[in-house]
């Protein structure tokens, strides 16, 4: 064991260890957030130990598929997640904002509730990306969202690098993963008896100091390095960012646009499934005698029909507008709003279309078109 | 609680409102009227200014939020804020039941402005229909205050008939004030001895000078695309053509996605914009 | 014919006659008389046949089209400038299909149609010219109605509303 490891420096903790670290965190007032085998899939949710982590699971992921494969290998964060992503803790899908009650005046009242603090385990290196392309939506200088930024604040981030990336993943196109790319306050890498834990805060710091770990050696860490190597020629899918965003916002009248308009569903999946939509509503709950108002802030969706509708129409009615709005917004738009793509390479969004569209095909098919 | 300066928007807590009483509900048209608020807080009734094309979120609890474009005197406040409301769906009708002295929630001022102070030396045309006259009017105001700093100025409005006309009692003022204002009906009977026909038609009936002059235009979309297929016909440029859009928004603070058209929020870039920002998308339909 | 003073200095302000070639102007003037019109006063009424269209100079002339149960439906207000009757341009159209009531005293130019018609026959240059002008009313004028056909300003019906 070490006295002192330092930030950037990277340590071995056994596997035997982690739930000291879990511990660990709990103590610092931390709810502990993480993968989990729910219904056939992959839940964030509670952890309170490393075997509530999916052991010995992989997915089988391609358009509108996914399958929990139970195999022989030991590890605990081969699993690529499902359909929940970890917005749904910095950006509830329904936060009660005030209520106001009608006593003689309209009474007002902030929800007072505490935002939680959470440790997130297991943020892979696209899921990180999305935590920070959100960052630039929810707190920009001129605005800041007080519901994400206290949560965000709070946050501990304990990365995985991806040694197993899935059918539908191409984070490697967008530079995201599989190796993390910095923001957290712990890197794992995890490797057959051992997690490889890079120090990434002063807070990580200090919660590996609380657990028993052992120095990295040169051999371990050569390990992880060419497991990443080999993951990153592993992704089951690309995307050639050449010619974005323009290819998209030059290109808004292909026929392409119709075809694929035809397919889509307008079932907002996709956009419920990807870490870095933002898109919500406001909703008013009243009771019976109307005396009381609880106003929520709620997830709202791009497919929505009700989402763009105004006084006499709706500025995009047919389903083919929406998709096009969606995508051109992602791979097009983000970029000149928030100076980065919407997009991380996670696949989520090909995985859980219930008619498999899958973006890296519709933009293969738009540039054929464009450049035909 | 922290207010910024000038504004009633709470930074700490989402979609606060500020609360204000009606002290007035003047009806206008059949189904339109315009509210006159007051803030509760004296603190904010001193402080609160808007430019003339910004919005205010108007809230009534149980029933949601409206954007609301402003459509009273910048330079005159006495402390309160007037806007004039189509009374059309779930908030805005329920609005329309209300009575002076009943309170309702506002946050903003919010949005971008009509370009007051770029536009001095230039001859304006303001050309605008129905309900597109509210947030038209500060700058209208604003032009009467500083009426030397403009040159020509005309107000072309149009509505659906001469019952339609929104602040008809104030034309002669602005006449006087040195604006010339035109004013046409899409349809009539025959005791109407006023102008029929629509807004755009008016751009040909005047000489306009291109290289002075600027548009600003307001009102049903469809009336905003032939207001600007007429103005660059006549050689204004887009980027002395400027428009105010509509778009759906739940904030007003770019943040929750509704209203937007490429790269722009219209509630924080918006709603007034110069064309030229515009023009790639303008007339991509359903975009 | 000598043409009528008060007519061509009333035309020599109009940027389109001004812009005629000296002959085509006089040729033009020779073929119309100057009307001095009050409020109220009945020009032309729907299914009238009178051969002659009329340019504003001063005033404001409206145009109506009588709807059973509706009574008068004001369509068109012609300003300075504007030309009205324009139809007879054409040797088809015949009958008024509106009619044109003065709402402003004012001053118009009459013109006689057969006599515009025969000049543009005889000299397709001409006809050229003043149709090019017809044409150009004829595309104002459908846009006005297009828009006025939308009606832009409509509280939209339940299905418009509704249709996702
Ligand atoms: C910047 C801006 C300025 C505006 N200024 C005025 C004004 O000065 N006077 C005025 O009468 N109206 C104005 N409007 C339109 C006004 O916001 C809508 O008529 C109003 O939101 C309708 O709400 P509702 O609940 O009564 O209607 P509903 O039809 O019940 O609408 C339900 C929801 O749809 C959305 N919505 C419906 N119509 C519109 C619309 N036209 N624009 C945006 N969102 C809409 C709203 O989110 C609303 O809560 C403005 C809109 C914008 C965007
Ligand atoms: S767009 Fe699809 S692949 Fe990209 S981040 Fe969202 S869900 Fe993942
Ligand atoms: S692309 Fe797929 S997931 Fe997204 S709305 Fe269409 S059908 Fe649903």
């Amino acid at each position: 064991m070490l006295n002192n490891p330092t930030i950037n420096s990277t340590i071995s903790l056994p596997k035997t260890e982690f739930d000291t670290l879990l511990a660990a965190l709990r103590e610092l007032g931390y709810q502990t957030i993480g993968p989990r085998v729910r219904d056939e899939s992959i839940i964030y949710t509670h952890i309170e130990k490393l075997s509530d982590l999916p052991q010995g699971y992989t997915s089988k992921q391609g358009p509108a598929t996914f399958r929990l494969v139970k195999s022989n290998h030991r590890r605990y964060f081969d699993v690529i997640p499902g359909a929940q992503s970890w917005k749904q803790f910095l950006f509830p899908p329904r936060t009660h904002l005030f209520t106001v009650e009608k006593v003689e005046r309209w009474d007002i009242q902030p929800n007072a509730e505490k935002p939680p603090r959470y440790a997130f385990i297991g943020v892979r290196g696209c899921e990180l990306a999305a935590i920070e392309i959100q960052d630039r939506a929810f707190l920009r200088a001129d605005f800041h969202d007080p519901v994400y930024r206290a949560r965000r604040e709070g946050l501990f981030i304990l990365a995985v690098n991806c040694l197993h990336p899935a059918g539908t993943c191409f984070c490697a196109s967008m530079g995201t993963g599989p190796k993390v790319q910095g923001g957290y306050d712990l890197c794992l890498t995890e490797l057959e008896d051992t997690f490889l834990i890079e120090i990434g805060s002063e807070l990580g710091r200090d919660v590996i100091s609380r657990c028993q770990y052992e120095p990295a050696s040169g051999f371990l860490q050569s390990a992880a390095a060419k497991g990443l190597e080999r993951a990153a020629g592993d992704m089951g899918r690309h995307l050639s960012l050449d010619d974005l965003p323009s290819l998209l916002t030059d290109n808004l009248e292909l026929e392409h646009w119709d075809e694929v308009g035809k397919r889509c569903l307008s079932c907002a999946n996709c956009t419920q499934v990807c870490p870095t939509c933002f898109c919500w509503d406001a909703t008013d709950h009243t009771d019976l005698l109307a005396h009381s108002t609880r106003r929520e802030r709620v997830w709202d969706s791009c497919f929505n029909p009700q989402y763009s509708y105004v006084f006499g129409g709706n500025t995009r009615p047919t389903i083919k507008s929406r998709y096009r709005q969606w995508l051109t917004h992602k791979l097009g738009a983000w970029k000149e709003q928030y100076d980065t793509f919407g997009c991380t390479g996670c696949g989520r969004c090909i995985t859980w279309c219930p008619v498999g569209i899958d973006l890296t095909e519709e933009i293969a098919a738009l540039r054929k078109e464009a450049q035909a | 609680m922290t207010a910024l300066p000038h504004t009633a928007v709470n930074p700490d807590q989402l979609l606060y409102p500020y609360w204000a009483e009606i002290t007035q509900i003047k009806p206008e048209t059949e189904g339109v009227g315009s509210i006159w608020l007051r803030f509760e807080d004296p603190a904010i009734r001193e402080s609160y200014r808007f430019l003339p094309g910004q919005f205010n979120m108007l809230y009534l609890p149980g029933y949601g939020e409206a954007a609301i474009s402003i459509s009273s005197d910048p330079q005159d406040t006495k402390g309160m804020v007037g806007h004039t409301i189509r009374f059309v769906g779930n908030v805005t009708k329920a609005i329309s039941r209300l009575k002076a002295g009943d309170v309702i929630g506002l946050r903003g001022p919010f949005g971008s402005a009509w370009p007051m102070d770029e536009i001095e030396g230039r001859d304006v045309v303001i050309a605008s229909g129905g309900i597109g006259l509210a947030p038209l009017r500060p700058a209208i105001y604003h032009i009467l205050h500083n009426r030397q700093k403009y040159g020509k100025v005309l107000l072309i409005y149009g509505a659906r008939t001469p019952k339609d006309l929104l602040y008809p009692y104030e034309y002669e003022q602005w006449r006087a004030g040195g604006i010339d204002v035109q004013i046409t009906v899409d349809r009539a009977d025959e005791t109407w001895d006023g102008q029929v026909g629509v807004v755009p038609m008016l751009f040909y009936r005047f000489r306009l000078d291109h290289q002075k002059s600027v548009v600003l235009t307001c009102g049903p979309e469809i009336m905003i695309r032939f207001v600007i297929y007429e103005g660059l016909a006549r050689r204004i440029p887009a980027e002395r053509i400027y428009v105010s859009l509509e778009r759906n928004m739940k904030c007003g603070q770019g943040s929750c996605g509704h209203c937007q058209i490429g790269p722009y929020f219209i509630c924080k870039d918006g709603p007034v914009f110069r064309f030229d920002a515009l023009e790639k998308f303008f007339n991509v339909e359903e975009y | 014919m000598a043409a009528d003073p008060e007519v061509v200095s009333a035309l020599k302000n109009i940027p389109w006659f001004a812009e005629l070639k000296p002959e085509h102007f006089n040729r033009m003037a020779e073929a119309a008389t100057m009307r001095h019109v009050r409020a109220g006063e009945e020009l032309f009424k729907e299914g009238d046949k009178e051969d002659c269209f009329y340019v504003v100079i001063e005033g404001r002339v409206a145009l109506d089209i009588f709807v059973p149960h509706r009574g008068k439906v004001r369509i068109y207000t012609a300003e300075p400038m504007d030309l009205i009757g324009w139809s007879v341009a054409t040797p088809v159209v015949r009958h008024r299909t509106a009619s044109a009531t003065v709402v402003q005293a004012g001053r118009l130019v009459g013109f006689e149609a057969e006599k515009i018609r025969q000049m543009s026959e005889e000299d397709h240059d001409f006809g050229y010219i003043f149709m090019r002008r017809i044409a150009n009313i004829i595309a104002g004028r459908l846009m006005v109605t297009r828009l006025q056909l939308l009606d832009m300003f409509a509280e939209p019906n339940a299905e418009t509303r509704h249709a996702q």
